[in-house]
């Protein structure tokens, strides 16, 4: 198993990545093209709408013409990102010029659209059946509540019992790969990815278990193709309305059951039916990760005395201070620490960076101060930066010490020849010793028989 | 200026005010080269793939009538998705309407589409969303328009043309009738946007998806047409003709198409005009040599 790496990659990149097969029977979904065109960068937006209603392939020379001299390297990027994505086929014919044309399911499916306006996945079920739905407020309360609850699951294995409803322990070691090294004897420990995990806002954390989840569902019998395309149908729903059970498929509702206790749907009970509520997490879902609408508040102060003001009650929110700081007292809605080095040199050993750490705090100042530029002090910045540069004071480099020349003029041969490579790392003309890279040990050895 | 980047979404996140003329004296002149339901049909298609392309993305239609305008759409509104039928159930109360006002006036002989009267709404609206929220689209205005520029408009218009430029609002142009609009060639090359008439109608979306549905973030690097030439002329403001050459005020700049004793706007009071320009050119150099 590699190690996964911890990088806000997004739903896109994990689309694109899979089989050309998969990728054409996806587009057979109206909602997957229409979030795959919503994904892309602005310029292959406008390329696809273009095209919309020409029929013939088009070569790369006349694509080329609609941009200005600027904007070359983002035409280069839109083009390769459509082709990837396999929205754009491309053919080179015998003169080796390059013609594109529209992936022809996706083009129908986009004319559909365009002609017809869209349509919503499913009808939201009446008024009169559901029982009070929760409000806007309420439900984001609830999605962010149950998504903390599940974020200190992850971390914290000790507070199992505390949580009402969990997630099946099955499910819970799959989330909790790559992110805690178990061990045996002393349980399981957050591993240096778990940690950067995290520091990242809640929707790069929400990409990362919703990839993690797809990429472990052919375990599960799910095939992934259809969990994106149910995902992303999922995210054009409408946020607060209820929808029939009913309406899903076997795999599907067990899906949901997963999905309702990360937070992203509410389930309801009722006489009769039962119905899930998306939350804003779910419609979220397709919308690009830098979105800056679905930050939430911020609630962290820093003083230039690093001392650290925490206005918050959450539990988890006290963990993730903890990470790099000295959490000194915590009052009912106040958590106060310092940061200091000692806090700092464990965070650096876990794997965590300076910049992380940074961008944490600005990430997550409170209102207050979020408005202020800088809204972390300048000097905490620097020192945080400074103590990490500290523990990079020395460089290691793989070397080889060579000693007991037989002549000085080997000793000055082998000398220059090292210098050459630019591998030369130490010398002492008096002691006849000098200390090379390991990249040239193989050429060294071979040039020292030589010279005998 | 009011935008500020940091109000604003990364991108190309849009807020497409269109001004929509319905004006029925233009859609039912002969001279018109296609009918008013084809050009719905193909605006309808346009302003889907306005939305489509970002979910973020608003669109509001103006409908710019005869005696009215209206607002006839705002997709902030509903679910995200454009619903044809509300829209043209507006459409059709407002065409009512403006014709009801219609008869309480007489028409007068140019018919011209109340321009002004919409370009203002835009703005308007426009000024809302910047002061509502922390963070707001890029807007822009696009006007799809027919009839011929009404020269009594022209100070309500240049007003709202500066008051775009001021606010960073380009103001696109896509003339559908049959000669170029003065107005609307001077409202692009002032505030920057795109001025087009195309040269086949049925082919309208084509053309606003080309041209018109590029967000402000992705005109730094795409081929846009070109202004050819604007007709710079003004209108006077006491007879409302318009003018190539003719007196202006010179403490309001007003412009009139003939002398007047006192400015009309300011009240200043004018000397004698100087009938012969070499004369009074001769006289004013005589000092100096």
């Amino acid at each position: 198993m590699p190690q996964v790496k911890i990088i806000a990659k997004n739903f896109m990149d994990m689309v694109s990545s899979l089989p050309a097969m998969k990728l054409d029977k996806l587009y057979e979904n109206a909602f997957i093209c229409e979030a795959i065109l919503r994904s892309l960068p602005p310029l292959a937006k406008k390329y696809v709408l273009q095209l919309l209603y020409i029929d013939v392939p088009v070569s790369a020379s006349s694509l080329q013409e609609w941009v200005l001299v600027d904007g070359a390297s983002k035409h280069r990027v839109a083009v390769d990102r459509l082709i990837q994505l396999r929205v754009f086929t491309e053919t080179v014919d015998r003169k080796k010029e390059a013609t594109y044309r529209l992936n022809l399911m996706f083009q129908m499916n986009l004319r559909k659209h365009v002609v017809h306006g869209g349509v919503l996945p499913r009808e939201p079920m009446a008024a009169n059946i559901t029982v009070r739905l929760p409000s806007l407020e309420e439900l984001d309360n609830y999605a962010a509540q149950q998504w903390e609850c599940f974020l200190l699951h992850l971390i914290n294995s000790a507070e199992v019992e505390v949580t009402t409803k969990s997630i099946s322990p099955s499910m819970m070691k799959v989330f909790q790969r790559g992110l805690l090294s178990q061990r045996d004897n002393e349980g399981s420990r957050l591993t240096e990815s778990g940690f950067q995990f995290l520091l990242m806002d809640t929707n790069a954390q929400l990409w990362y278990i919703i990839r993690e989840y797809i990429s472990n569902s052919e375990d599960r019998g799910v095939d992934s193709a259809d969990l994106i395309s149910f995902l992303l149908e999922l995210s054009f729903h409408v946020t607060g309305e209820a929808y029939n059970m009913n309406t899903l498929d076997e795999i599907q509702r067990i899906t949901v059951k997963d999905l309702a206790d990360l937070g992203l749907i509410k389930l309801q009970q009722g006489r009769k039916d039962s119905w899930f509520i998306p939350t804003k997490l779910a419609t979220n879902l397709s919308i690009s990760l830098s979105d800056a609408s679905s930050r939430k508040m911020g609630y962290v102060v820093v003083e230039t005395n690093f001392r650290l003001y925490a206005y918050s009650t959450s539990k988890l929110h006290c963990e993730i201070l903890r990470l790099f700081a000295r959490v000194e007292y915590q009052l009912p809605n106040l958590i106060v620490g310092s940061i200091t080095k000692e806090n700092l040199y464990k965070a650096f050993s876990n794997g965590i960076t300076a910049d992380q750490i940074i961008s944490f705090l600005q990430q997550n100042a409170h209102p207050r101060v979020a408005e202020k530029v800088p809204s972390v002090p300048e000097n905490v910045t620097d020192q945080i930066r400074l103590w990490e540069s500290d523990l990079n004071r020395v460089e290691m480099t793989p070397a080889h010490f060579f000693d007991d020349f037989p002549s000085r003029d080997v000793f000055e041969a082998a000398c220059d020849f090292a210098r050459e490579y630019s591998s030369l790392l130490w010398e002492d003309s008096k002691k006849m010793q000098l200390i090379v890279k390991t990249e040239i040990y193989a050429h060294m050895k071979e040039f020292l028989s030589h010279q005998k | 200026m009011t935008p500020v980047s940091s109000k604003q979404y990364t991108d190309d996140v849009s807020l497409l005010m269109v001004l929509m003329d319905t004006n029925p004296l233009f859609w039912s002149s002969t001279a018109t080269p296609f009918s008013f339901s084809k050009f719905l049909s193909q605006v309808l298609s346009f302003l889907n793939s306005i939305i489509l392309l970002n979910q973020l993305n608003q669109v509001v239609v103006i409908a710019t009538g005869f005696n009215s305008c209206d607002y006839i759409y705002d997709s902030s509104l509903g679910h995200g998705n454009l619903r044809a039928e509300t829209l043209l159930q507006k459409l059709e109360e407002f065409v009512i309407k403006d014709e009801e006002l219609n008869k309480q006036e007489s028409v007068d002989g140019i018919g011209s589409s109340l321009l002004s009267g919409s370009l203002s709404m835009a703005l308007c609206y426009i000024q809302r969303v910047f002061r509502s929220g922390s963070i707001h689209p890029q807007p822009r205005i696009l006007c799809l328009h027919g009839s011929q520029d009404g020269p009594g408009q022209y100070v309500a218009i240049m007003n709202s043309i500066f008051s775009a430029q001021r606010s960073m609002v380009p103001i696109d142009s896509c003339v559908i009738g049959s000669q170029h609009s003065a107005f609307l060639q001077q409202a692009s090359y002032i505030t920057g946007g795109v001025y087009l008439k195309p040269q086949q109608l049925d082919g309208l979306f084509q053309y606003l998806t080309t041209v018109f549905a590029t967000d402000l973030h992705s005109r730094n690097f795409l081929q846009l047409p070109k202004p050819v030439g604007v007709d710079f002329r003004a209108s006077c403001f006491c007879h409302k003709n318009t003018i190539d050459m003719g007196y202006i005020c010179s403490v309001c700049l007003s412009i009139f198409c003939k002398h007047h004793k006192k400015c009309s706007t300011c009240g200043s009071a004018f000397g004698q005009p100087q009938t012969s320009v070499s004369t009074s050119n001769q006289k004013r150099k005589a000092p100096d040599n």
